[in-house]
């Protein structure tokens, strides 16, 4: 069975500049996630991957279709899913004036556990920061306090969104080891990304997300395989990033 | 319970630890205390007149004398030439001629030099200066005053402008550190993404409010008292009514503009948007709640409107406890607005706070 499921999402926003018409930011995904996987959503900017995971961790109302997380229903029972999961949201900012170990003590206590600063901080190596203010931390180190914090309630699964977007490639490097060490200890992992290395070098399962749809899903082999260019037009062998533009195509995004 | 009680303590020490709100939020009404204690703790100066004393006799004298004995006036004696051109020059509010023949004997015509342009000045002192002629002429004709006149302070003791004003500069606090608490700090704290984040813990919206309101509360009895104790020790304004129905009056009120906070934070999405905001529903209660002078003194189309704002009845009803010692249960219809506008703003809290979309 599995732990995340999602039923044809919808979420409708107003257009911009217009207060009658909508679009449809996300457009009936439906993913299911097994226990201990790596999940990533990939999609260039304003694909619907955020829109998407705020859906399924009770962020973001779901206009149709139905979430569920180790078969509690996101609709009907959000504060029993909040209890079970983990997030990692995209750049936030925490209280001024508090220190790491306070504000983990803080998120311990709101999940009603007491739990030591230091334990939380050694599992993301950042021992050394306890008195440190959020401000005063790297990039990298950011993002590692901010798992941290999701790992206060010990979830059953750890949504992290664009965990590595603006990191150098040692700080990357290491929050890929880390990401991995936490999904051997077993626990579930869903992000969304869209370094094309980073999915395939952490995911077990990739879903491919454009305007709002799922485009494409499966192991990074298995898309490589079926939707990778055929030589001459690839270089020596074809990547996932190779995959992910034939997919999307090249037009920028904003 | 718990939950609100660790949100409140966790706000607490972030205060705690906030030295520059803590010294903006005390400095300015302090800073206004002193100055206007220092300035309402010295006599008024004297006015000063000129006297040209063209008779020099007794009477004359005795005149001079008359007018110097009150401390209203600072007499300057001198030749007409040189007090006119002082009076000409703004220096000398008048110039009273005395004639040549001051004694008594007869009628004897005094001219007063004015400044015509200081009319409304003038119009004041002219009684006063006639109030002095007639002291001295009934002194010279030995003749007791028919009608004389005591005046009894039914205060029964004087009130400086200082003690007027501290109870409106609490009440103003009040309000000033509530709407910041509640309305700016959920701007803030939506801006870093902090309600997003607490929204996927289990925490609940009451539970957050709760624990912010606390904190606030405690936040502002504190404050106010800090406020109060230098007023009390420094400004020796006094505190005739009791304690602790003052403090309960700083929670109703802090509680009013919590809830008027929530409301506007609900509203604002951006930070200048909630100074706006906050400005547009503060800074007219700051003139037309009678905090520096009192309604009564407004023009009479305003009165009704102004005594009606949320913190006319803050400042009225602290106003009474410390001036006067009147209880809250004797002040019922102040009590019926703070209630009402109790209910407004909790209606308005409520209805308007809606954790998901406050918080994303």
């Amino acid at each position: 069975m599995p732990i995340v499921e999602a039923k044809a999402l919808v979420k409708r926003y107003p257009k911009p500049g217009s207060k009658k018409e909508h679009f449809l930011a996300v457009d009936g995904v439906s993913l299911a996630i097994e226990p201990g996987e790596v999940f990533g959503i990939l999609g260039p900017n304003g694909a619907g991957k955020t829109t998407t995971l705020e859906m399924i961790e009770g962020l973001t109302d779901i206009d149709s279709g139905e979430a569920f997380v180790d078969g509690i229903s996101v609709i009907r029972d959000p504060n029993k899913v909040k209890e079970i999961i983990g997030v990692q949201l995209q750049d936030n900012e925490y209280f001024d004036h508090l220190t790491l170990a306070d504000l983990l003590r803080l998120f311990s206590r709101l999940f009603r556990r007491d739990d030591d600063p230091k334990v939380l901080l050694g599992r993301v190596s950042l021992e050394d920061k306890a008195e440190a203010k959020p401000a005063a931390l790297s990039g990298g180190q950011k993002q590692r306090f901010s798992i941290a914090c999701a790992l206060v309630n010990e979830p059953r699964v750890l949504f992290l969104d664009e965990p590595t977007t603006g990191l150098d490639p040692q700080a990357k490097r290491n929050l890929w080891k880390l990401v991995e060490n936490l999904n051997s200890a077993g626990m579930t992992v869903v992000l969304t990304t869209h370094n094309m290395e980073e999915a395939e070098h952490l995911c077990d399962r990739i879903a491919i997300m454009d305007h709002g749809k799922i485009i494409a899903e499966g192991s990074p082999q298995d898309l490589i395989m079926q939707h990778a260019p055929e030589p001459p037009e690839a270089r020596l062998h074809g990547n996932l990033e190779d995959v992910f533009l034939k997919l999307t195509g090249h037009a920028l995004r904003e | 319970m718990e939950m609100t009680l660790t949100m409140g303590r966790t706000l607490l020490k972030i205060f705690s630890r906030d030295r520059q709100a803590i010294f903006f939020t005390l400095f300015f009404p302090i800073t206004f205390m002193v100055i206007f204690g220092i300035a309402s703790t010295g006599a008024d100066d004297p006015i000063e007149i000129g006297i040209v004393d063209n008779a020099a006799n007794q009477f004359s004298a005795r005149f001079i004398e008359t007018l110097e004995s009150r401390e209203l006036f600072d007499v300057n004696v001198g030749a007409e030439e040189e007090l006119r051109a002082r009076v000409v020059d703004g220096d000398l509010a008048l110039a009273l001629i005395l004639p040549e023949r001051f004694d008594g004997s007869d009628t004897a015509d005094l001219t007063m030099l004015v400044d015509a342009a200081q009319v409304r000045q003038s119009a004041m002192l002219t009684p006063l200066v006639e109030q002095a002629l007639l002291d001295v002429e009934r002194e010279l004709r030995g003749i007791e005053p028919l009608f004389p006149l005591s005046v009894v302070d039914v205060q029964a003791r004087s009130q400086r402008y200082i003690d007027f004003l501290v109870p409106g500069l609490l009440a103003l606090t009040i309000m000033q550190i509530s709407v910041a608490g509640s309305g700016f700090n959920i701007v803030e704290y939506r801006r870093k993404g902090i309600l997003k984040r607490l929204f996927v813990t289990p925490i609940r919206s009451g539970q957050f409010i709760g624990g912010l309101v606390l904190s606030r509360l405690l936040i502002t009895v504190i404050q106010v008292s800090v406020l109060l104790a230098v007023a009390v020790v420094l400004l020796d304004v006094p505190v005739e009514g009791n304690v602790l129905e003052l403090l309960a009056l700083i929670v109703l009120g802090s509680s009013i503009f919590l809830s008027l906070g929530f409301w506007m934070g609900s509203l604002a999405k951006t930070q200048q948007a909630i100074m706006l905001l906050g400005n547009l529903i503060t800074l007219p209660q700051m003139f037309l709640s009678g905090v520096f002078f009192s309604i009564e003194a407004m023009p009479e189309l305003l009165q009704p409107i102004a005594k009606l704002l949320p913190l006319s009845f803050v400042v009225s009803s602290v106003r009474e406890v410390i001036l006067d010692g009147t209880s809250i249960a004797e002040q019922i219809p102040t009590l019926i607005g703070l209630l009402a506008w109790l209910a407004i703003g909790l209606t308005l809290a409520i209805r308007f706070f809606r954790w998901k979309e406050v918080a994303t």
